[in-house]
């Protein structure tokens, strides 16, 4: 997900302009020269301010590029495939997270979360084996701690708990 | 005084207290010893469950986790070279360098007893330096707690490695998180746009949580996973510890003031400590040459930083609200809910949960000791778990917890939005430390710049009429202008060796 500083840049200066916009509009308080309308205007200006410098480079020659550690005794790690869907990969969480957030009430946390945990897992390379039963188990366990001893009123839905 | 002290020892000897102080602090290893599960995520998904403590066994679980983590971060540094947390990237290769050599006992070992050193220096920077400050706080009016805010936020874009245009962008973007909501002076709802669940504001733990935990799995799923540990068998830890403490207790004690002096800057935490700490030492070490190849000194001195940057850390957040690192801005989100607000008379009001802090930050250091040697020794059973099988349960814990804070399903559209933004903004170079300070700091900021414009009636010289009001504005303005004086001298310096040469 590496962007060029020209289209970082550029979205900073269209939020900061949106910000003061946005901050410009609000109603002032009656009688009084300040109120919620200044900060947002003051950070707007600032953010497209700094979206500008961005834009333009200014600053990019404090940036360290980042050192890749290199593998001793020749093992060095394969690199990941490079295909364009790979990269969409690092989206799978935050989609589990709004999947959580629609389904839970439904089909009730256990097995929300099961779903979630199996996914996961098996993205990140785990055997069906080992997924399985992580799976399986987890869930009861953070319900336990969370559920149980916490007091956290985690949706029932379809399959409520032993306890 | 003699009663505060007494106070504080019976409200710190509970069992709940005891007990969750050396949960956290099994927890905090274990997280820590974790490549890539650093001590600010560690404290972050903690926090929901400090929710249902009371306030001391809260901020213990806090105290006590963080601490350790910071310590067993170093322990897969020094094992695999990849470190565990973020403060102890500066010296991994180092300690990597002496686990070849066949002398990673005495590495782990110095990682040990220097962090246990270094933080209860830090707690006792902590305990001097807090009472004097906060006399001199009682009479802060809102000009100095803006430019000290102010100042604050400027130090965390000056210690952030990355440009700091973005770092200061990052800040923006952190603030104008703040906005959000209907808690500002006009009491409008700013940002809302008629969603309901905003008009409370967003909260900055699901944010934190997002911003360490989520972007970390998100980061998980495109990067190879870490090789396994050899087994290994470790003689004695502590072996040698003392010889060496003698031999660089001016290394060591160097390292502890300049962790407690990064510590105390806000925004500056233990990772930089450590870098600083260990370039020092490498700088002013009688035998520069050994640095890289398995030598020790860097090593006592970076270790010795980085945990006293921690207990420092929270001088200013106890004093002043604005948090000393990323882990202090989470334990002043638990102090606020616990009814321990920040500020100067938190020192007079609640003395003994002070000096029970004070206790807990000590007890940590000495507990680290022995926990942290059965970690050691530990740590190659608990390095195996691969992966997959740790980020599924992170990833629920984050659902879960960021869900209890509210009680509503908010918190996880929360988390899951912060865990894109932090994730992109750390692929393009924007520090998410800035921004996280932003999102903490940013409704005091504000209160106190609007307060201070009402109370000027609109004229900008106020801000700089009383004495300390101006020392602070001096120094927030140099901390912007810092960076391009450096600039400019480099700009300025090629020219001049340039023309030195071609004389």
């Amino acid at each position: 997900m590496r962007l060029p500083d020209s289209v970082t840049g550029s979205f900073l200066v269209a939020l900061g302009a949106a910000a003061a916009y946005g901050g410009w509009i609000l109603p002032p308080v009656p009688g009084q020269p300040v109120g919620p309308n200044v900060f947002p205007l003051v950070i707007g200006c600032g953010l497209a301010l700094c979206g500008l410098a961005i834009v333009f480079g200014i600053g990019h020659s404090f940036e360290e590029e980042e050192e890749l550690i290199p593998f001793e005794d020749g093992q060095a790690a394969s690199p990941p495939p490079q295909s364009k869907l790979y990269g969409l990969r690092a989206l799978l969480p935050p989609a589990l997270l709004l999947f959580y957030v629609l389904a839970a009430d439904r089909l009730g946390f256990i097995i929300t979360a099961a779903i979630m945990v199996y996914v996961t897992s098996t993205a990140l390379g785990a055997k069906w084996k080992l997924a399985l039963p992580l799976a399986a188990l987890s869930p009861f366990a953070i319900h336990l701690i969370f559920g149980k001893l916490l007091r956290v009123p985690l949706p029932v839905g379809l399959l409520p708990t032993p306890w | 005084m003699l009663k505060t002290l007494i106070d504080a020892f019976a409200l710190i000897s509970t069992w709940e207290v005891i007990i969750a102080m050396f949960a956290a602090s099994v927890y905090g290893l274990v997280i820590g010893s974790l490549p890539g599960l650093s001590a600010t995520m560690a404290t972050a998904l903690l926090v929901p469950v400090t929710f249902y403590l009371s306030p001391i066994a809260a901020i213990a679980t806090i105290v006590a986790a963080s601490s350790m983590a910071i310590f067993s971060g170093d322990i897969p540094g020094a094992l695999l070279r990849i470190p565990g947390t973020p403060a102890s990237a500066a010296y991994a290769d180092e300690a990597y360098a002496m686990t070849r050599k066949g002398q990673a006992e005495l590495a782990l070992g110095a990682g040990v007893w220097f962090s246990a050193v270094g933080g209860i220096a830090g707690v006792l920077s902590l305990m001097i330096l807090a009472p004097p400050l906060a006399e001199i706080a009682l009479s802060f009016s809102t000009f100095e707690y803006f430019w000290l805010a102010l100042l604050g936020l400027m130090c965390a874009t000056l210690v952030a490695r990355s440009s700091p245009v973005k770092a200061i962008a990052g800040m923006f973007i952190g603030l104008l998180v703040s906005c959000v909501g209907i808690e500002n002076p006009g009491g409008i709802p700013r940002f809302t746009f008629g969603i309901t669940d905003l008009f409370g504001g967003i909260e900055p733990i699901p944010a934190l949580v997002g911003v360490f935990a989520v972007a970390q799995v998100m980061r998980a799923m495109l990067t190879p996973e870490p090789p396994p540990l050899p087994r290994r068998k470790f003689g004695s830890i502590m072996a040698g510890q003392w010889k060496l403490t003698k031999l660089y207790h001016w290394q060591m004690t160097r390292g502890n003031i300049v962790g407690i002096i990064i510590g105390v800057l806000p925004g500056a935490g233990a990772d930089m400590a450590a870098w600083v700490s260990y370039a020092m030492s490498k700088r002013f070490s009688k035998e520069p040459e050994k640095f890289g190849t398995g030598h020790v000194e860097g090593l006592v001195e970076a270790g010795a930083s980085n945990n006293a940057s921690i207990a420092s850390g929270w001088v200013p957040s106890l004093l002043f609200g604005i948090p000393g690192d990323t882990i202090a801005a989470i334990a002043i989100g638990v102090l606020y809910m616990k009814g321990l607000n920040p500020g100067p008379t938190l020192f007079t009001e609640k003395a003994s949960s002070m000096y029970a802090i004070y206790l807990m930050f000590i007890i940590a250091n000495i507990l680290m000791i022995p926990l942290g040697i059965a970690m050691i020794r530990v740590a190659a059973y608990i390095l195996l778990a691969p992966r997959s099988t740790v980020m599924p349960i992170i990833m629920l814990c984050c659902a879960v917890g960021s869900f209890a804070i509210g009680n509503n399903m908010f918190g996880v559209v929360t988390v899951a939005a912060f865990g894109v933004i932090g994730y992109v903004m750390e692929a393009n170079g924007y520090p998410v430390a800035a921004m996280v300070l932003g999102i903490v700091m940013g409704t005091m900021v504000e209160q106190a710049f609007v307060t201070s414009l009402i109370k000027s009636d609109g004229s900008v010289l106020p801000f700089f009429e009383r004495p300390v009001a101006a020392i602070l504005a001096a120094m927030a303005i140099g901390a912007l202008l810092w960076p391009v004086m450096v600039w400019i001298w480099r700009k300025v310096k090629p020219v001049q060796t340039a023309a030195a040469t071609s004389r």
